[in-house]
């Protein structure tokens, strides 16, 4: 597949060239010069041609609204060409004594003195080639590598020209600078101009404006591209390391720009302090406003997690879950909710993520309220594993439009675990889970009492939230029925089981989400202290308020998605049937 | 302001009688003490110690931004036994370099003069200093070979050992050989094998023949601008009241197959001279089309006053650079209220320099250029610490205008 470069209004563009020129003068005269160069370089001309270069996608990793990972293949042999001028210093003494310490040095009287000459130099007919590896993540920013060289010729002229001995020097060290300009500072200036965009002062200015940006230069290439035929199955990052399920879903929380005001700095700092003060049994709790802390997920969750990362497949874009579930069920696929990725303290990093996820779910209610419960039904997903006698194994899919308000809030409440579902071959990976089971299952008969002592926040919830929230009554209705019945869920629920999925799925963990909603939103309980059972379940624990509203907002992305591109997730669909080519790099 | 183990060495060029004025390397020592001057950075200590008259050890505490530091230790074979080398007690002209004065030429010593005799044996060594300087944190060593080899050379070997330089680290090989009439250097650097050749010629009548070493002694400390001026009105006999030198300079790199040439001309006044001692010099580079002049002149004990102007004939670039020395006196202590009795008696007043050599307080160092480049570097004693601060000013540089300020402290003891 290829691009179809629209070049020449971008050459077109007048104040294009004298901005392209600032920035390029800026970032030559940014790094150490050679001692050669005695003064700053000038960016005298440029010109991109009128040839286009050839860009090919070789491999579409990740694509979704805020994040991105291809590889393209480039080539460009066109007209563009670069005048530069300088004044370099003619003096070889002089710049060899510069860069050699004085205390050896021969200290020439007058030897060295130095005769600084102008030069123009004009690089043109410019080859490259090369292969780019490109991640783009909103958090992470933009991230681009060239996996080969790819300078692969380059004509440099200069006021010199008539002196062989001069030109073929200049031809030599300029290609070699322009090498590692290339390979080593060009992906490093992008990176930091990236992030720079995201730093918090910049990024409610910047973050429409480079939106629009990236949808721009994307139209071309993401209308064909599928990207629910590709859910990478082993995602990595641009060096070969195999990204954490958690860490890619913590990747895919935003999905708005309007998210990103919602959370300051201030608060990522608290929330951080926050996990940190739970590994270690500190008893101080930052404050945080409009937030119910829900200890998180304990020592099994994390290593399920863990443990399920390399296989399972991160979440691709929220909007990917439905037809994933949909389709064929041989998809690998996980669905990890992000609040519960972000809630990994074993990750350091991620502290950041957590808050976010927090300040999602917060904004997602007052988001969401307007629309009411009835948005929220688009939850998707379930695909999950029976562990009652091993071999009975089903998936339980919510029905993401049709569904009633309590049938769909309880799928997305399993959503909110990692559900891992094997592909066909009957591949079951199910790692630390097993040992945890018993003790979840055994709960139903009264888990739900229990949970409610255990799991109560124990700030009190704020009256506006539970108040935004319209579901309470939903939840509550059906959830002693699943949590009782959990023995038997599988008979229970036919209608979550999609007709074509009778494939070994498995979800990890269960029940406990709902309690979690209905009690804080009901009846907030005030200080229980964690019981041990509530430690071993907690393992499972999500940190249900944040979890159910970003659950709602998800699903209210979904059902906008669904109804702006009814078509293509139809086609999507359709290309679910053939799983697609896995993905390594 | 020269380190303490600078200060060291150049007692040790004295006391092995090396006369480092007389090579082309330093035909424009004058103008560049008062217009390259470097100013300090960031704050620095200095505690250094003279042990014993041949060992010496100097430590340095640096922060511009990290802390860094250096361990020195110096061993000189030649007692150094005249030293001043308590910070109280060094002559600031000692260690802020400033006005060279040109002394009259004086024959080297004969090579018979040199050998100690003992029982029928030749017991005597060649002068040797050895220095090494450690840099901490960058693990940078600094080495130092000195050898006099006769009274006419003298082989000096540093040597930089760093990881990050090619090869890990220089060798520089420099050998002098100074006849007091010519003087030549031979300088290899293992550094793209850079050869270089320097020569300087004194034009005038020849030294007079110089009298043995043990009546020679009195005059055997470190030569300054302030003695220059009390021994020139001493001297009375006719002398050369100046001084014409030409010389020159040629470098070759082996390996990398660039060079550098250079020649100069200089005329300085001696001791003898009745006026305002002053230096006029003039070097050229012709393969770089550089001109080069200087005038320096010393216009009162305290004061000196440098200018420099630098032309290119290939670029037509120019640069004019002025500067000044001025040195500021101690407050006299009340015996010199004396002076209105021994006028009264027809006695002479004494100059005080000639019984107090000590009694400078500080100096203050400026340099401006054409491009509004200021700098100011203020060098004193303070009880018994030597300090040196300066400041690097761009006139123009409207905000931003320092660019650059730094304490330095000695102590020695």
């Amino acid at each position: 597949m290829a691009f179809n470069f629209n070049w020449s209004p971008l050459t077109a563009d007048a104040s294009f060239y004298t901005r392209a020129q600032e920035l390029l003068t800026t970032a030559l005269n940014k790094s150490p010069k050679p001692p050669i160069i005695v003064d700053d370089i000038l960016v005298n001309e440029l010109n991109l041609g009128s040839v286009p270069p050839d860009l090919e996608i070789l491999e579409i990793g990740d694509l979704a609204e805020d994040r991105f990972r291809g590889i393209f293949k480039m080539c460009y042999t066109g007209d563009a060409f670069l005048t530069l001028k300088t004044r370099v210093q003619a003096n070889p003494l002089n710049t060899y004594l510069s860069t050699k310490p004085s205390f050896t040095s021969p200290q020439p009287l007058a030897a060295s003195s130095g005769l600084t000459i102008p030069l123009q130099i004009t690089l043109s007919e410019i080859k490259l080639s090369a292969f780019i590896i490109l991640v783009f993540s909103r958090q992470k920013g933009l991230t681009l590598v060239f996996r080969n060289d790819p300078l692969e010729s380059l004509k440099v002229s200069s006021t010199f020209d008539a002196i062989p001995f001069v030109r073929e020097y200049l031809q030599k060290e300029i290609e070699g600078q322009l090498r590692t300009l290339l390979m080593d500072e060009v992906p490093v200036i992008i990176h930091r101009l990236s992030l720079r965009l995201w730093v918090p002062e910049y990024r409610e200015r910047e973050d429409e404006e480079l939106a629009r940006d990236l949808q721009d230069s994307f139209t071309t290439g993401e209308k064909p591209v599928d990207p629910l035929a590709s859910p990478p199955q082993d995602p990595v990052d641009s060096s070969g390391n195999i990204l954490d399920a958690s860490q890619i879903a913590s990747l895919s929380l935003d999905s708005g720009p309007d998210m990103h005001a919602l959370f300051s700095q201030k608060n990522l700092l608290r929330l951080s302090a926050l996990t940190d003060s739970h590994r270690t049994l500190s008893l101080f709790t930052p404050a945080i406003r409009d937030v119910v802390f829900r200890a998180w997920a304990g020592p099994t969750e994390r290593g399920e997690m863990h443990g399920s990362s390399g296989r399972a497949t991160p979440i691709t874009p929220v909007m990917a879950r439905s037809q994933s579930y949909t389709g064929n069920s041989s998809t690998t696929y996980v669905f990890s909710e992000t609040g519960d990725a972000g809630q990994h303290p074993s990750r350091p990093g991620i502290s950041s993520y957590v808050s976010a996820a927090s300040g999602l779910g917060l904004g997602s209610n007052k988001h969401g309220k307007p629309h009411g419960g009835r948005k929220r039904k688009h939850r998707v997903v379930n695909l999950r594993k029976k562990a009652t006698d091993g071999d009975d194994v089903e998936s339980v899919s919510g029905e993401s439009t049709t569904a009633s308000g309590t049938m769909s809030s309880a799928p997305s409440e399993y959503g909110a675990e990692l559900v891992t579902s094997e592909r066909c071959d009957g591949e079951l990976v199910t790692p630390p889970r097993t040992p945890e089971k018993p003790a979840v299952q055994k709960e139903p008969g009264d888990g739900t009492p229990l949970r409610f002592k255990n799991l109560t926040p124990r700030q009190p919830r704020r009256d506006d939230i539970s108040e935004s929230t319209p579901r309470p009554p939903q939840y509550t209705a059906p959830l002693p029925n699943s949590q009782s019945q959990s023995g038997t869920r599988t008979a229970k629920r036919p209608s979550l089981r999609p007709t074509d999925s009778p494939q070994a799925t498995r979800y990890p963990i269960d029940n406990r989400p709902k309690l979690e909603a209905s009690a804080s939103s009901s009846a907030p309980l005030k200080q229980l202290s964690p019981s041990p059972m509530d430690e071993s379940s907690s393992g499972g624990m999500m940190p249900q308020p944040w979890l159910t509203k970003m659950a709602g907002e998800i699903a209210r992305k979904v059902q906008d998605q669904k109804a702006a591109d009814s078509g293509f997730w139809d086609r999507n669909n359709e290309a679910q049937e053939e799983p697609p080519p896995a993905y390594g790099s | 302001m020269l380190g303490f183990m600078d200060y060291v060495q150049n007692a040790f060029y004295e006391a092995s009688h090396w006369d480092r004025d007389n090579s082309y390397g330093t035909l424009n020592a004058t103008s560049r003490n008062v217009l390259d001057f470097s100013t300090p950075e960031g704050l620095r200590f200095h505690v250094s110690s003279l042990s014993s008259p041949n060992f010496a050890t100097s430590y340095t505490l640096g922060s511009i931004g990290l802390v860094d530091g250096s361990l020195s230790y110096l061993y000189s074979s030649l007692p150094l036994l005249g030293l001043a080398a308590k910070s109280s007690a060094i002559d600031l002209h000692h260690v802020v370099p400033g006005y060279r004065q040109l002394q009259d030429l004086r024959q080297p010593d004969e090579p018979w003069w040199w050998e100690i005799w003992h029982q029928g044996k030749r017991i005597d060594r060649r002068e040797t200093l050895l220095y090494g300087r450690l840099f901490l944190p960058r693990s940078t060593l600094e080495a130092l070979y000195l050898r006099r080899l006769s009274p006419k050379t003298q082989l000096k070997v540093s040597c930089v050992s760093d990881s990050r330089l090619p090869n890990g680290g220089t060798i520089l090989a420099h050998l002098q050989h100074d006849a007091a009439k010519h003087s030549t250097e031979y300088i290899y650097s293992t550094d793209s094998a850079l050869l270089g050749v320097r020569g300087l010629y004194n034009f005038g009548p020849d030294p007079p023949p110089t009298h043995p070493l043990f009546e020679a002694s009195p005059d055997s400390t470190i030569s300054t601008a302030n003695e220059a001026a009390a021994l020139a009105t001493a001297q009375t006999h006719s002398q050369p009241h100046g001084r014409f030198s030409a010389g020159g300079e040629i470098y070759y790199g082996l390996l990398n197959k660039s060079g550098g040439i250079s020649t100069g001309l200089r005329f300085a006044t001696l001791p003898s001279h009745t006026g305002f001692p002053y230096t006029m010099t003039l070097t050229l580079n012709p393969l770089m089309g550089n001109l080069s002049s200087t005038y320096s002149v010393l216009a009162s004990p305290l004061l000196t006053l440098s200018s420099r102007f630098d032309f290119n004939v290939y670029s037509y670039e120019s640069e004019l650079q002025v500067g000044t020395e001025l040195w500021r006196r101690k407050e006299k202590p009340l015996t010199d209220d004396l002076n209105w009795a021994r006028l009264k008696m027809g006695q002479k007043i004494l100059d005080a320099r000639s019984h107090d050599q000590n009694d400078m307080a500080g100096c203050l160092k400026a340099r401006l250029d054409q491009r509004g480049s200021l700098g100011l570097l203020w060098e004193g004693r303070v009880k018994e610490l030597l300090y040196s601060c300066g400041a690097m000013i761009d006139l123009r540089g409207g905000e931003n205008m320092f660019r650059g300020f730094g304490v330095e402290i000695q102590y020695s003891s």
